[in-house]
């Protein structure tokens, strides 16, 4: 009893086209107007604030935005840069001039997106190889999930596993050294479950219990 | 009193079941009476060739397909005119219902395979359809929801079967709405009628279509408790 009660979904879970509220709010993501009522335009989690009304997406594709950051794949190399999978509609480039040594293709990379165009297409800035280790494909709308507030969630799973974890906002995390096995293990439970409460707590016992068990 | 005993106003049992494959973006399977369809929605994504794209909007490709053995003679695997014909007016359906211009350049691939058959497939596998791309996460003004009516041995019925398309003063009427604004979005038409018997089943099919809606909304939910 008490853990079906636990693993309550943490707020209302709303469709494309349905119609959120009739007062007056400040629009937030994901929703629109229409004949004056506010309706959700995606599949998700219904949050509702006093002034302001927005939906978290449950699904969808990671389109790149200013100052996010994110973590690519070096796909291939052209004489002016590279380019980089972001896991994106489109590969995104590094220009060579904003380079101080060349890359090489299959590399992992972490860096930031300077600008990006009306065809959300991006430009990369700020860029750090990440040497070795090896990369997690997630879906990019749980990544706020998989951080945490104040990225308590991730600190956790780095607490346990002990692995450094690089997580980008694009739906791809970089991990190396320590339990990555259970690392991965943990944040497939966050991205199965993240629409449910008290993922924190589970997250703890579920580690807790796996590395008491490998001691 | 109909073929299989249903009201004149009744579905058959529909069941769509959302998230059933793990490569596509979205997908949804829908059994309708006999009828057994996956739809799976892939994008938005690159479209090639490039100078097919739109710099404007998403492009929707709709692949409607019968398997051979959906049909009890078998079908030809080459796609037909009928095929072809219902993956462009459901394409136009569903691209009243996308927020297309959030999505300039790319292509959103739908595509639908019907494993069985007994009547109005095109209506049940554009249901389904709209139900995987919202579970792709595809911003949309609303859901699609359809239903075909039509008349049968003097009656005016709601969703119609092989033996009902058949008979002898059969109308076979495929229609499709927004189910919020009532917008009409598919409005297709076999056999000959009045205009005030056009305007009854248009309304008859409002109404289907609600009750349609109502199954979607609930399967769409139902993928996050089921998860639990």
């Amino acid at each position: 009893m008490s853990e079906k009660k636990e693993r309550k979904v943490s707020r209302k879970i709303v469709i494309p086209g349905e119609v959120l509220t009739a007062e007056r709010k400040k629009l937030g993501a994901n929703v629109f107007l229409r004949e004056g009522k506010i309706i959700s335009s995606r599949l998700g989690l219904l949050q509702e604030a006093a002034d302001k009304i927005s939906v978290i997406p449950l699904e969808g594709k990671y389109l790149p935005k200013e100052n996010d950051f994110i973590v690519g794949i070096i796909t291939s190399e052209k004489y002016y840069g590279y380019t980089v999978d972001i896991n994106s509609i489109y590969e995104s480039t590094i220009y060579k001039r904003d380079l101080q040594k060349p890359l090489k293709i299959g590399t992992f990379i972490s860096a930031k997106v300077s600008r990006v165009n009306e065809l959300h297409e991006a430009e990369l800035s700020n860029v750090k190889v990440l040497y070795g280790g090896e990369i997690l494909k997630v879906s990019p709308v749980k990544i706020p999930r998989i951080i945490g507030k104040n990225n308590s969630m991730i600190n956790l799973i780095r607490k346990y596993t002990k692995s450094f974890i690089i997580v980008g906002r694009n739906g791809l995390i970089w991990m190396n050294g320590g339990n990555i096995a259970l690392a991965i293990e943990a944040i497939r439970i966050v991205e199965s479950e993240a629409h449910l409460t008290n993922l924190t707590d589970r997250i703890t016992k579920f580690l807790e219990k796996e590395t008491k068990v490998k001691k | 009193m109909r073929v299989d005993g249903r009201k004149n106003d009744e579905l058959r049992k529909i069941k769509f079941e959302v998230g059933v494959l793990s490569r596509a973006d979205g997908s949804c399977y829908v059994e309708w009476g006999q009828n057994k369809i996956i739809a799976a929605v892939y994008g938005p994504r690159e479209l090639l060739p490039k100078h097919l794209a739109n710099p404007y909007r998403a492009t929707v490709r709709y692949t409607y397909r019968m398997a051979t053995f959906s049909v009890p003679d078998r079908k030809s695997p080459k796609p037909g005119r009928r095929e072809i014909e219902i993956s462009k007016v459901s394409a136009e359906a569903l691209e009243k219902a996308i927020f297309l211009e959030k999505y300039p350049n790319t292509a959103i691939d739908v595509s639908v395979q019907i494993f069985d058959s007994n009547a109005s497939t095109r209506v049940a596998a554009l249901s389904a359809a709209a139900c995987a791309l919202a579970d792709a996460g595809i911003a949309m003004r609303d859901l699609v929801s359809a239903v075909s009516v039509g008349r049968a041995n003097g009656e005016y019925v709601l969703d119609l079967r092989k033996e009902e398309e058949d008979a002898p003063d059969a109308v076979d009427l495929a229609m499709a709405i927004l189910p919020n604004t009532e917008e009409v979005v598919l409005f297709q038409m076999d056999g000959i009628i009045t205009k005030e018997e056009c305007s009854r089943l248009l309304k008859l099919g409002l109404k289907g279509c609600k009750m349609v809606y109502e199954l979607q909304k609930k399967a769409l939910k139902e993928k996050y408790m089921r998860e639990v």
